[in-house]
């Protein structure tokens, strides 16, 4: 039994296989990479390196899917007026709806850009254990207040859903209906809220002091940390994966300077 | 494997693990948790923390290992005088509430966390959750997520991961509240074979007179009565002036 969020993180790939630390600095300089192309020339090459490192992960297209459902409707909602409203250039009217060229591949680039861009994502934090992502980013230098609120937040996610759950089930168990509107309602609610907050901040005290107690943000000694150092076979393999995605980021960013305007 | 660690604890009841000299703690200026406490308790000692709600057991076990700064006086762990906030490994605290501590998404990260914050290598890590985990009994929950586990599973989780890190003092804040009858019994086997310095709070005082070799009494912050459990807790006009029963086998049935 494991927890959902890591359902795919124990998989056996190339990806699962490249160390979370390198992979972060990777897929993060392509993701950047992504967010740069204006150019529509290039929304077919990030299809593909999208497509290539999504197959090499190994993840199942029902895990993209679904995490792709919610923020498909954003976007949906968002571009879906741009090839009415954006450009000059009319492509078809029909009364006093116009759609237009430029506003059509605004469109498309927007929505390209964010799908390849959320599915790397899900490929950079589907295939390792969240905690390893954590170690991983407190180990590139990510602010300790970062890391901390971060791993917190992760640990109560369940805790605050199972806690509301009881919560809610103890004030139905004693009449209260949420159908009705009423300010008594609304006042109840306001404190079910606020005692959920009060709940969980006493309960993150807690873990923090207990995270605390087992050396959490205690300073490894050096000589371990010089031994952790050396790079080894893995390393080198790691730094090779690392290094070929930083290039092909720069080499998005360099075509996209240098590609004439569409 | 008791009389072995009763023998080596007799041993190490020469050097002293904890020493609280004058303590006091206030968490507002009004009124003191905790006055003037002065303790000594030996290494390899078994020492059990009774008293009342709200007499300062937990308070206690949170200055002892540094997580609150005591208002005034010092404690120290075999001679080293203890610092609020710096971490010691070698003192360990199992909380009341299991998820109070557990917080990784496997058994064997959880076991794993303390180890690896001293910075010990991958190895040494490996080896310390194995034993840890062989030595609660729980080795088959290594793959599983803690608070998916019963109330008996997550308080044996909860000590090996402190286990793992080789405390030589080991604090219990109410190790067997909400355990059922099986998993209390477990615990109580573990810790009569546990080696290192105990102290246990609790309020199951059938439990610490099994495994406790002495018996410390709070009342509103202070100590009212410290010695061997039998004594103290079979004492009613003392235990009911300090709001406890005493325990049923230690009433005697005429």
């Amino acid at each position: 039994m494991r927890l959902i969020i890591d359902r795919y993180a124990y998989l056996d790939s190339l990806i699962h296989r490249w160390q979370q630390k390198y992979k972060l600095v990777g897929l993060i300089s392509l993701i950047f990479a992504f967010s740069f192309v204006q150019k529509i020339t290039l929304l077919p090459v990030i299809v593909v390196i999208t497509t290539v490192i999504f197959c090499l992960s190994n993840l199942p297209l029902s895990f993209l899917l679904s995490r792709l459902r919610y923020p498909g409707w954003f976007i949906l909602a968002v571009v879906i007026l741009l090839p009415f409203v954006a450009g000059d250039t009319i492509i078809f009217q029909w009364g006093w709806l116009t759609l237009k060229e430029e506003g059509c591949w605004t469109s498309i680039l927007i929505s390209v850009r964010f799908f390849c861009i959320l599915t790397i994502s899900l490929v950079l934090f589907g295939t390792a254990p969240f905690l390893t992502s954590i170690k991983a980013m407190r180990s590139l230098g990510l602010p300790q207040v970062i890391v901390d609120m971060t791993l917190l937040a992760y640990r109560y996610l369940e805790e605050l859903g199972n806690m509301l759950t009881t919560m809610q089930r103890a004030i139905r168990l004693r009449g209260f209906r949420y159908q009705q509107f009423s300010r008594r309602n609304l006042k109840i609610l306001a404190q079910l809220t606020g005692s959920l907050l009060v709940r969980s901040y006493e309960r993150s005290n807690k873990v923090y002091q207990a995270m605390i107690l087992r050396g959490y943000g205690y300073k490894i000694p050096q000589i371990d940390r010089q031994q952790k150092n050396r790079l080894s076979q893995l390393d080198k393999l790691n730094f090779l994966a690392t290094s070929a995605t930083v290039i092909i980021a720069i080499s998005l960013t360099i075509a996209e300077i240098l590609l004439p305007a569409n | 494997m008791k009389e072995l660690t009763r023998s080596s604890r007799l041993i190490k009841l020469q050097t002293p693990a904890v020493t609280i000299s004058n303590l006091g703690f206030a968490y507002t200026e009004s009124k003191n948790t905790l006055t003037d406490i002065n303790l000594q308790i030996s290494a390899g000692e078994s020492v059990g923390l009774i008293g009342a709600n709200g007499a300062g057991k937990t308070t206690l076990f949170l200055t002892i290992c540094g997580i609150l700064t005591p208002t005034y006086g010092e404690i120290k762990l075999f001679e080293k005088l203890v610092q609020p906030g710096i971490f010691n490994p070698d003192i360990g605290l199992v909380f009341q509430n299991p998820d109070d501590q557990l917080l990784c998404p496997r058994v064997r990260d959880d076991i794993a966390f303390g180890p690896e914050n001293m910075g010990l290598s991958a190895e040494e890590v490996d080896k310390r959750v194995c034993v840890a985990l062989s030595f609660t009994g729980i080795s088959h929950l290594i793959d599983r997520v803690p608070h998916h586990l019963s109330g008996g599973e997550k308080c044996m989780v909860a000590i090996a991961s402190v286990l793992a890190m080789l405390p030589q003092i080991i604090l219990y804040d109410e190790p067997s509240a909400n355990l059922d009858l099986r998993a209390r019994r477990r615990l109580i086997k573990f810790l009569q074979t546990a080696p290192e310095t105990t102290i246990i709070s609790s309020h199951d005082l059938e439990m610490l007179l099994e495994v406790c070799d002495r018996v410390i009494l709070l009342n509103q912050g202070r100590i009212v009565a410290d010695g061997i459990p039998q004594n103290i807790m079979s004492d009613r006009i003392l235990m009911e002036a300090n709001g406890l029963e005493v325990p049923h086998s230690l009433t005697h049935h005429h």
